[in-house]
This record gives C-alpha cells, structure tokens and sequence, in this order.
C-alpha cells in the first residue's frame, strides 16, 4: 500500500489534473450539453460502447480488483466521455438483467465499482471456482474483526490463524505466502484494511472491514454461521446481532 | 494532573493504581512525558475493559472460536494431550479443511462469479494435420513431376511443328495430285482455296509458301497467266542454287476470295481440313 502512494505521488501532478478534469466532465455539464453530446453518436454506436464496458469490468472483477472509474474512461469510453452517465446506466441494467450482478460504487469519492451477486448464493455450484480456500480464510479473518466489534490487533488475528495451522512466518499448502495474501491482496481488493494504530512503537497494524466486505456480505449470515459454529443462538451476542440486522436492512 | 473515568467503581486493581499515581503531582518533564504513555496505557485497558462491562451479550473468544472451526474442518485429534506451552499443535487438519470451510463461508458473500470462458480457450493443432499433409503432398508432386515434361514435350512440339506438320500434309495432297495426273497444271487458286472457309484458305496460302520457300513446290504462270503450282521433281532444282527464285506477296481479302470461288467455280477444298487439333494429341 505505501509503495503504491509513492509512485502516485511521484506522478500526482498530471495525474490530478486529468481527475480534475474528469470531475468537471462529469458534473459540470448541464442536462441539454448532455442531450447535445448524446445525438453526436448513433444508437447502435452506444449500444457498441455499452457491452463494451460491461466486457472489460468483467474481465477487471476476474481478479477481483475493483475497478476505478478513470480506467473505464481513458480505456474503454475514451470520446464517449461525454456520455458517461447514460452509458453506465445502461452497463448498470445490462449486468443485473443478463447476469444478475450488480455494479456498486463503494468509493463515491474516488469512483471505484465492484461487481456482486445480485442472486442468493444457491449452495450446489460454487460461485468462486478459482481459489474457494481463500474464502474460508477470508471469513475467519471478517470474523474475527466484526465479533470484536468492527476493528481487530493484527497479532490476534495472526494468533487465532495460528491455532488453524496458518502461520504468516511459514508457507501454507494452500494459501503459499499468507502474509503476503491478507495484508496485499485482500486489501487491495478491498475485502479488508490493514491500517496502522498511530502513537505505537514498535509499529502495530489493526484490520477493519474493507469497503468490498461491507457490501458483498451479509453480516447477519456471518453471525449465522459463528452462532452455528458456538452452538449458541445468534442473539446471544446482542451487539453484533444488533450490527447485523441494522446492516441487513439497509441493503 | 487529574484523570477522571466516565465508568463506575467497579474498577479494576490497574486502574486504581492509575489514578492514584495521577493525582499526585509532577515536577519534571521527563514525568510528564512518563504520564502521557501511562495515559495512553490507561485508556486502551480502560476501553477493553469497558467493552467488555458493557457487552450484554456473550464475550467473543478468538481461541474457542478457533477451536470451533477445527472441528467443523475435520480436525483428526491425535491421542496426546497437547503442550500448550511450546505451541505445538495438536492432530491435523484433512486435505479438503478449508474447501469445506470455503463452501459454507460462501453463503455468507454475495460474490460474483468470475468470468471465464466456458468452452476454454481456442487451442489450434496444426502439428498433426500438417505431417499428413505433407506426406500426401510428397507422393503427388513426384507422379506430377513425371508427368510434367512428357506434357511439356507435346506441347512444345504442336507449336512448333504444328505449321511443319500441316505443311508436310499439303506437299502430300499436291505430290498426290500430281501423281494422280501430272500433266495437268494445278491452278494454284484452286489448290490453296477453300471455298466453305475463309481462314483456312489463309492458312493453306501460308503454309504452301513454306514449300515453296523450301523449294519443294514451284509457282509458275501457265499460258494463261494464272498461276499454277506443282512440286519440285528431285533434281531440278538445285538447293540453294542460283534458281530462278522470285518473290512475291500474295494477299487476299474476303471478297477477291468470294470472287475467286465464283470465277473458278470451286466447289470443295482440294487441300483437305485438317483432323482437330485434340485428335492430333
């Protein structure tokens, strides 16, 4: 993560004049300067751009990385830039009704959009057939964070995956470098944070929820699934039940 | 300095010490400094303890937690007692552990399925079909081969002595009607004309003019002054010789050679049509 602020930081000038200019594309245009634009391109070209769009996000969430919206612009909707809104609105529709995903914007500041199921999982075909470990591990982890409360010392995460034979010191069967695959990849595809806890010496990091969690899970059928495992009730835990219910409502 | 917590006496041993220490009062910096950490200290112990007062529910124990999921996975508990103290780990976990983990965890996400293409990527084998192919190749070019020059040979041979040919076949036909009545002059009109067709006329001109180049035939005028032709008997003419040799240009154009039939009244070719070219090969 430092690393990445480093190079971005090197290029920050250009690169925020482009995002300024980006912004001012985006909210600066009125309505009719919108409608003039629009008639610039045919229908059929549109409908071109739509799929498009929707190809390379679906390439892009191969990864899961989520997808920024300055890469769609400068890669895919290039003169169509003008335009952006309605063709993302016809992305949007096009991913719910043909594949049942849907298109959500977790960083409205900074324009990033990820994909996820908009069908419940059914439970016969596994929905990640790339690496379905890592998901274990992932939950283990969100876990732990979201019972204490929302935020977790990385020495008890690293403590509880130790008694589950995962040692970041070591190299795992499964999941190779652990270290590597919780602080990096994880984060970068927004599943967690890995942020560091200010005034300590030596330097200790803390993991919270990353914003892809917050959406693509159900808090309620975590605590489902660790009340399972406790052989206690979910409502035993009346904080997080709590959580997870005013979490369940709101999407 | 004094430190006041929001929470109620029942407060811990650590605390109390805390709070003590605090009210007392400093006089060095270095102190200062001393009661800030101890601040810091104080404040996250208090917010673990407070945490933990104010959960109305269960606490969440990482460690049952953990032990919990092994089970779920499977774990195969050996017989020994584990030795907590060196951290060494009791039983093992089975191969599918966290496969099996991963699918009731999945319930959990709203994951999207990641995209790939059903049938796999377009794999394209050419080594096979290429070493047939080229064997199959191999046997045909050789046949083709072979047969190449023997064709090549007939062709070269219609084109050339295609016009020898048919000047050897017409010497023939006059040496013939020589021979059928020699003293008869042949009316050079009526040898080369072929009254059903203009263009084989033009080319019985032609090619009696290579007989007569050759000095196989002779054109001469009878009394008349119609020229007549005949072939050249053995001996008569020296080849190459200072012969009477004379030149002329002959032509002859559709209508002289309709006027010519009329005049002479030729009814049929003297020189006979030649057999098509595809009998000939």
């Amino acid at each position: 993560m430092s690393q990445r602020k480093k190079t971005s930081a090197s290029q920050s000038k250009p690169q925020r004049t482009n995002e300024n200019e980006d912004e001012m594309t985006f909210s600066q245009m009125t309505s009719s300067q919108v409608q003039r634009a629009r008639e610039n391109f045919a229908s059929v070209q549109i409908d071109r751009k739509v799929a498009e769009v929707v190809q390379f996000i679906l390439v892009k969430d191969q990864k899961k990385i989520p997808v920024r919206r300055a890469d769609i612009v400068k890669h895919v909707m290039k003169e169509y830039k003008v335009i952006y809104l309605e063709v993302m609105n016809r992305v949007r529709r096009t991913f719910e009704q043909v594949f049942g995903l849907k298109l959500e914007e977790i960083d409205t500041k900074n324009h990033i959009y990820i994909l996820i199921n908009k069908l419940e999982a059914g439970g016969t075909v596994s929905m990640c057939p790339g690496n379905p470990g890592k998901t274990g591990l992932l939950f283990v982890i969100l876990s732990i964070i979201f019972m204490k409360g929302g935020v977790a010392k990385e020495n008890l995460v690293w403590n509880t995956l130790k008694k589950l034979r995962v040692d970041p010191r070591e190299k795992h069967d499964e999941f190779c470098d652990v270290k590597k695959l919780v602080t990096d990849e994880f984060v970068r595809q927004k599943y967690l944070e890995y942020v560091r806890i200010p005034h300590t010496e030596p330097v200790e990091f803390e993991f919270r929820w990353g914003l892809r969690a917050d959406i693509e899970l159900s808090k309620l059928k975590l605590l489902e699934f660790v009340a399972e495992l406790h052989d206690q009730d979910p409502q035993s835990w009346t904080q997080q039940f709590r959580e997870a219910s005013a979490s369940e409502s709101r999407t | 300095m004094i430190f006041q917590t929001s929470y109620s006496a029942n407060i811990d041993h650590d605390m109390r010490w805390f709070y003590v220490h605090l009210l007392l009062s400093v006089k060095q910096a270095r102190e200062a400094a001393l009661d800030a950490q101890l601040l810091v200290l104080a404040t996250d112990l208090g917010k673990e303890k407070a945490s933990q007062l104010h959960a109305e529910g269960s606490a969440f124990d990482p460690s049952a937690f953990a032990e919990h999921l092994l089970s779920f996975m499977g774990l195969n508990r050996l017989e020994e007692e584990d030795d907590d103290q060196d951290g060494h780990l009791n039983g093992y976990l089975p191969q599918d552990a966290w496969q099996k983990l991963a699918k009731r965890s999945e319930v959990c996400f709203k994951m999207a399925p990641s995209f790939h293409y059903m049938l796999g990527s377009f794999l394209a084998e050419p080594p096979p079909p290429r070493q047939r192919v080229e064997r199959q190749r191999k046997a045909p070019s050789k046949e083709a081969k072979r047969i190449m020059p023997t064709q090549l040979k007939k062709m070269e041979e219609s084109q050339q002595e295609a016009t020898e040919k048919e000047v050897e076949r017409i010497l023939a036909c006059l040496q013939k009607y020589f021979a059928d009545d020699p003293e008869e002059p042949i009316s050079y009109y009526e040898f080369v004309i072929d009254p059903s067709s203009f263009s084989r006329t033009v080319e019985n001109i032609f090619h009696t003019s290579f007989l007569i180049r050759d000095g196989l035939a002779k054109i001469y005028l009878d009394k008349e002054g119609l020229p007549c032709i005949g072939p050249v008997e053995e001996g008569e003419i020296e080849t190459g010789g200072a012969a009477d040799r004379n030149q002329c240009v002959i032509s002859i154009s559709q209508a002289s050679w309709k006027e010519i039939i009329e005049a002479f009244d030729i009814k049929e070719a003297l020189i006979p049509a030649p057999k098509t070219l595809s009998q000939e090969s």
